[in-house]
């Protein structure tokens, strides 16, 4: 006697599909964060081009204490200092920005000030070719060297 | 005369769901394809700036937490593909960007600072970047915006 077969559906259950892709939605929408992906940047002089950079053949920018400023030891507010840079960077366009901050300004009034020496090509119309930000023992060393204390 | 009574259809209330498998497959494909690992999760206020460039993938980051966290301006060093983790002295900075450097004499290197930092924390890191021969920094930014 024939035993009839019984035919046997192939099916792939994808029943749970949804839910996996639902876990895995939630799982991508919590863990993606937006992240700040911008800043401004600087690069720093590689040894061998190193220039001699002395204070009186620069603009000096100095970020004081509760963010005033002094530009070549005169005080200026945030708005006269690129006036200033483009009266000086006319005599001579390569003449480089020092940006000195206190030890007790914060990071946001350096920053403010930078932010400021960057927008020269909008705000004045001049590229400022070299803006060097020297660290404390850059500037104590230059000084030793010059025999100030 | 008996009234002849129509046949009541039934009526079923359905939700089309067929197109859900599409859509949520394309939402799949767009986190998968946008996610990107945050390496440092520091809660800050960043600097805001007019100008901002657009800072690389893969560049190395520091972070100064504010003086407001708990514990204060601590500094945290990751790779770019690594979580980030806490260092306790300038000198733990200048041999993790040493070693990066060596790797790649071109690596940039993220400085991720809260706006309130006293700039001295910051000096300390600038110069140990400066120390291992870094050449690229960027100074993380949220954009300004007109009052």
């Amino acid at each position: 006697m024939k035993v009839k077969k019984k035919p046997v559906p192939s099916e792939i259950f994808t029943g749970s599909m949804a839910d996996i892709s639902f876990l895995l939605i939630i799982y991508f929408m919590i863990t993606s964060a937006f992240s700040a992906t911008r800043g401004l940047d600087f690069a720093l002089p590689e040894d061998t081009q190193t220039p001699e950079i002395k204070q009186e053949d620069a603009i000096d920018v100095h970020v004081l204490r509760g963010g005033a400023i002094q530009v070549d030891g005169i005080d200026k507010n945030l708005e006269g200092l690129l006036p200033y840079v483009a009266e000086k960077l006319k005599q001579n366009p390569d003449k480089p920005v020092i940006l000195r901050t206190d030890p007790d300004a914060t990071y946001g009034d350096m920053i403010r000030v930078f932010d400021e020496l960057r927008q020269a090509p909008e705000k004045i119309d001049t590229e400022i070719k070299t803006i060097s930000i020297p660290t404390r023992r850059e500037i104590e060393n230059l000084w030793s060297m010059l025999g100030i204390q | 005369m008996a009234l002849i009574r129509g046949r009541e259809r039934n009526t079923g209330a359905q939700i089309f769901t067929a197109s859900m498998a599409d859509i949520v497959f394309l939402l799949i494909v767009f986190f998968v394809l946008t996610y990107k690992v945050e390496v440092d999760r520091t809660k800050m206020d960043l600097p805001d700036t007019w100008v901002r460039m657009k800072v690389p993938e893969k560049a190395a980051v520091i972070s100064i937490s504010p003086p407001s966290a708990s514990p204060p301006l601590t500094i945290r060093v990751s790779t770019g593909e690594e979580m980030s983790l806490p260092v306790s002295t300038d000198e733990e900075i200048v041999t993790f960007a040493s070693t990066e450097v060596a790797q790649n004499p071109d690596k940039e290197f993220i400085v991720k600072a809260d706006e309130s930092v006293p700039y001295e924390r910051v000096d300390a890191v600038l110069d140990a970047l400066k120390q291992s021969k870094v050449k690229f920094i960027y100074l993380l930014s949220e954009q300004k915006v007109v009052d």
